[in-house]
């Protein structure tokens, strides 16, 4: 009887319903496509980490701290190598099936010498260039032959179809041992999924030759005959070849190729955040839609308990029709959520990355997630109005009033609210004061959520005084529909505060993100303005380094004052604390001290960059009590070490300058020129009195040669950084929209209950002569003062988060704060258009309203 | 039945102080259309005469509220032409109607009739608010003191007795001084006591302010207020009854019963 009953209500309802189901759908649209799209994608590369992986790899051993961040060979520093007798030693091994030594690196960079065009992606995925073999899964040769002898080249047909580049085309390789053309000979086709990388071999001399200038391998490849565990080979070849050797399992082989697709993760982690907003804001609309269900059959829930049903029968009746909605709503945001991960998978394609709709895995975890999310949240929010509707007497099915009783803010709710508004602000000016960023953070994470949850607990009590304020001006401009306006938008806090949240939290987190944004490009600019001196930066647009003959090239530009050159190497401090960390370094030649002004806490940048000393941070030097003119001991591995004295403790509140740096000079004492990494940057700065445009021209011309190089000024350099945050907002701005969907359903969804509710009252205000315009106009602008009210709140929540976070990066580079004024006004316009269109349909169907119907008496 | 003769129609409607306040000529309102067609109007011919208090008696399904609705330009008639004043208000689109029930006509209703977000005050400036004029401060303080409310302005109608609040309604009608004021079942809410404080009001506002009042009733008591009542049945004007007494009004009600049960 009961699931009859709430069948029936649910259907009778369908427009109301409707709404909330478009949230659920969203919702779980995102979580189901988040999960199947990652699923795919992880089971592809799973294969394709599986069919390169051998039995064991044995490679170099690097010093730790050049593994923290990539475990690709050539990121930093000189692609790693073995002797080449390492791969006798291995074959002699027990167990081992056969062995075949690689060479395989990441700094070449692959141009068109005819277009002279970089050929391969310039971010993200590598450029792979190494020697050639031919029993291998990955690849097959699809047309030409394999590349044999110093002239030949082949490349992944990928790659020669995007660069236009065939058989017999000309292809150039630059390394750091120089620039060599090459002619193509074959092409090879991915038989797994490519995940967008660009491949070039040669054979085995030609790349020894070439991409490593030794007669070494990259790495030695190993296949077990069956006999022993890859773990026991890994023992076995470690025991033999003793120090300076790492080797990989299939298993490490695999975990490591993972690491390199992070990316993957940043976009479920993205997308998830979209799940998450919808959920949330759909939460109050299925709190509200219910809410409305349940004043609106307050007779009807009265007369089931007069005629003797029980209060957990009504409780479960309406938890029923949630649950009917949340199954529909999960079951067409499971099938969305596929479409979407479908979706996803054609715009990775459009990127390079060939992931296959075909191979979609769902798996059960999927259809699990789904449900649980778009059920349990249903439910969960419908449990509010179950209770109330629970709690509604017998006497209700006798009074006669149709317009159920007005829901009062009560005294309990406004404590609580006060509490955790005021805990929130408590924690978040904490945060701003914090000492430490990591300490400010989670204050920072605290006090958002508790203002959040406060202002929403206080909102509809903040709704009465705020929307009097706000509406003060609507009787006096819009003559009686702005003051019936005005008073409806008050006369149920509870319903106003509920559909005015939805709103605020998209547009807190919006007006968050835009505070921190905009502060992080003015204070990346000022410090570029403060701290650059030099006027062009050379550096890669790839991953690669810079190549000696580069750097010659740009040495023999006319009209520099000076070139400095810049390299990062890997280096582990042993402080007098007797603790051992790994740092970055920074090698520069002496002139880098007049390219930048280095913020200083105490000491020079001239002291850290005379020979033998160094400059540190503010971080570091505290967390080691060091001082300017302590001595530590810098591990550059393979044995050479050096001491080195504090010139200069860099001020903490410098994005740009990161890790520690000394004078080149002072490296080469250490570690031999044939054993540094190759340069990362050029600096370049004109000389008195050049035209710096003749100048740039010449530097351009003399790296002509160079596409992957990338020649910035100060301006390009702020450019770079607007663009990199531009990405990050437009994540927001997405965020943004996708809330400001979900709060529109909920401000139609408010309105339109309103309407119907206020039938009679309609009614008699078109009796007594209230024309259909005004009567649209009232409900518009009903709707707006709603929509101007979660705008307030949100963008001025999201204010004081965003300038919290500010304060809290303050330390980390983001010392200026910046409000981004057009963008808060633009939010407030938007937010009346949205209330405008919001109250489009809800003010027709007013306006057709029958009068005769609506006064009609029962 | 019909008293008012069509032949003096033309010469009424000219205007006048003997010209009626509100006219229907063979206005025949039906629903639906072939075997399912209702009438609940049957060509009926009626003048409100200016300055007087007309109820409107008949039983359940007579057609009183629609002859009413129909009149106050709230529902369209199916044949037939309706004035207010000079106004044919017959063919008028919603617009115009709704400007003449807001200048020409107040209304009281059985129940609902005030806002609940308004203040009594509020409330009963509210058709001049709409209309965009300017209250007639001297004529609303006799309003509201002709009703007896004048310490109760600042309340919200919740905070008001049934009583109270047909009294704000009443006062409502009079202060815009409409042409004609129309009451569907205005006491029909409340207690005997508080009608009869209404219905007072009602005639007071007759006899001292010369309002024109329609109300539709089904009680002999409400109708004996009035100065003439018109009988409904069936859709048709039956009978009619000046200077009613509540005795005479219900022995004339009976005949219909009887009517009805023989």
């Amino acid at each position: 009887m009961l699931l009859k009953t709430s069948l029936r209500s649910f259907f009778a309802h369908k427009g109301r319903m409707a709404l909330s189901l478009i949230a659920v759908v969203l919702s779980v649209a995102f979580v189901s496509g988040t999960l199947v799209f990652s699923n795919t994608a992880t089971a592809t590369f799973d294969k394709l980490f599986a069919t390169t992986a051998s039995d064991i790899s044995v490679r170099q051993a690097v010093p730790e701290a050049n593994d923290d961040e990539q475990g690709g060979d050539g990121e930093r520093g000189k692609p790693r190598t073995v002797p080449v007798e390492t791969e006798q030693k291995i074959a002699a091994l027990p167990g081992v099936k056969s062995v075949r030594g690689e060479v395989s690196v990441q700094n070449a960079v692959l141009t068109n010498p005819l277009t002279n065009k970089v050929v391969g992606p310039t971010s993200g995925a590598p450029t792979i260039t190494g020697s050639w073999h031919d029993n291998q899964n990955m690849l097959k040769i699809t047309s030409g032959k394999a590349p044999a002898g110093t002239g030949q080249i082949m490349l992944d047909a990928d790659t020669a179809k995007k660069a236009g580049l065939g058989i017999g085309s000309k292809l150039r390789a630059i390394t750091a041992n120089g620039d060599h053309d090459f002619t193509i000979s074959g092409i090879a086709t991915f038989q797994t999924t490519n995940p967008g990388a660009a491949l070039a071999f040669m054979d085995l001399p030609t790349a020894q030759n070439y991409l490593l200038g030794k007669t070494a391998l990259s790495s030695v490849e190993v296949t077990g005959d069956g006999s022993k565990s890859n773990g026991e080979l890994k023992a076995a070849a470690l025991a033999t070849l003793g120090d300076g050797y790492k080797v990989l399992t299939a298993e490490e082989q695999k975990a490591e190729g993972k690491a390199d697709m992070g990316f993957l993760d940043y976009m479920k982690y993205a997308m998830l955040g979209f799940a998450g907003i919808s959920l949330l804001v759909g939460g109050f609309l299925i709190i509200n839609t219910f809410s409305m269900l349940v004043a609106q059959r307050t007779r009807e829930i009265g007369l089931l308990r007069a005629i003797g049903g029980s209060r957990s029968q009504v409780n479960r009746s309406v938890l029923i029709e949630a649950l009917i909605l949340g199954v529909l709503g999960s079951t067409l945001g499971l099938l969305a959520g596929i479409g979407l991960a479908i979706g996803l998978i054609q715009l990775m394609k459009a990127t390079g990355m060939n992931l296959s709709s075909a191979d979609l895995e769902i798996g059960a975890s999927v259809p699990i997630a789904s449900y649980a999310v778009g059920v349990v949240i249903t439910v969960l929010a419908a449990w509010i109005p179950a209770r109330r509707a629970s709690r509604i007497s017998p006497m209700a099915a006798l009074r006669d009033h149709g317009t159920p009783a007005e829901a009062r803010a009560n005294r309990i709710r406004a404590a609580i609210g006060v509490l955790l508004t005021a805990g929130g602000a408590a924690l978040l000016a904490a945060a701003a004061g914090a000492s430490t960023a990591s300490s400010g953070g989670q204050l920072l994470g605290l006090g958002v959520v508790l203002s959040l949850v406060g202002l929403v607990v206080i909102g509809p009590l903040l709704s009465t005084s705020v929307i009097r304020v706000l509406g003060a001006a609507l009787p006096a401009l819009f003559g009686p529909s702005g003051k019936l306006a005005q008073r409806n938008a008050t006369r149920n806090p509870r319903r106003t505060g509920a559909t005015a949240a939805a709103l605020m939290i998209g547009l807190a987190l919006v007006t968050g993100a835009s505070v921190v944004t905009s502060s992080m490009v003015s204070s990346a600019n000022e410090q570029i303005d403060q701290s650059v001196g030099a006027d062009y930066v050379v550096a890669s647009r790839t991953n690669a380094d810079l190549t000696p003959a580069m750097v010659t090239a740009a040495q023999g530009t006319q009209g520099l004052k000076h070139l400095t050159l810049q390299k990062s190497l890997p280096v582990e401090y042993l402080t007098p604390d007797g603790k051992r960390s790994k740092e970055h370094l920074a090698a520069a030649t002496k002139t880098f001290v007049d390219d930048f002004r280095i913020p200083v806490e105490s000491g020079s940048a001239q002291a850290a960059f005379e020979v033998g000393g160094v400059a540190v941070g503010s971080e570091f030097a505290k967390e080691h009590s060091l001082r300017t003119g302590d001595r530590i001991t810098a591990d550059y591995g393979q044995g050479h070490t050096q001491q080195l004295t504090v010139g200069l403790i860099i001020k903490a509140n410098s994005d740009m300058f990161q890790g520690t740096f000394a004078n080149l000079e002072t490296v080469t004492k250490a570690v031999p020129v044939a054993e540094q990494p190759a340069d990362k940057a050029m600096f370049a700065v004109v000389a008195d009195g050049a035209d710096p445009a003749k100048v740039l021209a010449a530097l351009e011309d003399s790296l002509k040669a160079y596409p992957q190089l990338m020649i910035t000024d100060k301006a390009g350099y702020k450019e770079i950084i607007q663009s990199q945050v531009n990405t990050l907002l437009y994540m927001v701005y997405g965020l943004l929209g996708l809330a400001i969907v979900v709060a529109v359903l909920g401000v139609v969804n408010t309105l339109a209950l309103s309407v119907v509710e206020r039938t009679r009252e309609i009614g008699l205000l078109r009796a007594i002569g209230l024309s259909r315009r005004q009567l649209r106009r009232m409900i518009r602008l009903e709707s707006v003062v709603i929509a101007i009210f979660g705008a307030l709140l949100g963008t001025g929540l999201g204010l004081a988060w965003g300038i919290t976070s500010q304060q809290v990066l303050a330390d980390s580079g983001v010392a200026l704060l910046t409000v981004p004024v057009t963008t808060i006004v633009v939010i407030l316009l938007a937010s009346a258009v949205i209330g405008l269109l919001a109250a489009l349909l809800p003010a027709f169907r007013a306006g057709r309203m029958n009068v005769l119907a609506a006064i009609a008496t029962d | 039945m019909t008293t008012a003769a069509s032949a003096v129609k033309d010469q009424q409607l000219s205007g006048g102080p003997e010209a009626p306040a509100a006219a229907a000529r063979q206005v025949t309102k039906a629903y639906g259309a072939g075997e399912t067609r209702v009438t609940a109007l049957d060509a009926v011919d009626v003048d409100i005469h200016r300055g007087r208090f007309t109820a409107i008696m008949g039983p359940s399904g007579s057609g009183k509220s629609t002859l009413m609705h129909c009149l106050a330009g709230l529902d369209t008639v199916s044949e037939g032409r309706i004035w207010i004043g000079d106004t044919e208000i017959t063919g008028l689109k919603d617009r115009q109607l709704t400007k003449l029930r807001r200048d020409k006509i107040g209304f009281i209703f059985q129940s609902f009739n005030l806002l609940p977000t308004l203040n009594a005050l509020e409330n009963i400036t509210l058709p001049m608010d709409i209309a965009g004029r300017k209250p007639d401060a001297a004529w609303l303080d006799t309003v509201v003191s002709t009703v007896g409310l004048a310490d109760r302005l600042k309340h919200r109608p919740t905070q008001l007795s049934g009583g109270q609040q047909q009294r704000v309604a009443v006062a409502r009608a009079l202060a815009a001084r409409p042409e004609i004021i129309f009451g569907d079942e205005p006491t029909g809410n409340l207690d005997s006591r508080s009608g009869s404080e209404v219905l007072t009001f009602l005639r007071r506002s007759v006899d001292e302010l010369g309002q024109t009042i329609v109300m539709v009733t089904h009680d002999p008591v409400a109708a004996s207020y009035a100065d003439r009542v018109l009988f409904l049945a069936d859709g048709r004007l039956v009978d009619e009854m000046h200077a009613p007494t509540a005795d005479s009004v219900l022995e004339r009600m009976r005949r219909f019963d009887g009517k009805r049960t023989s």
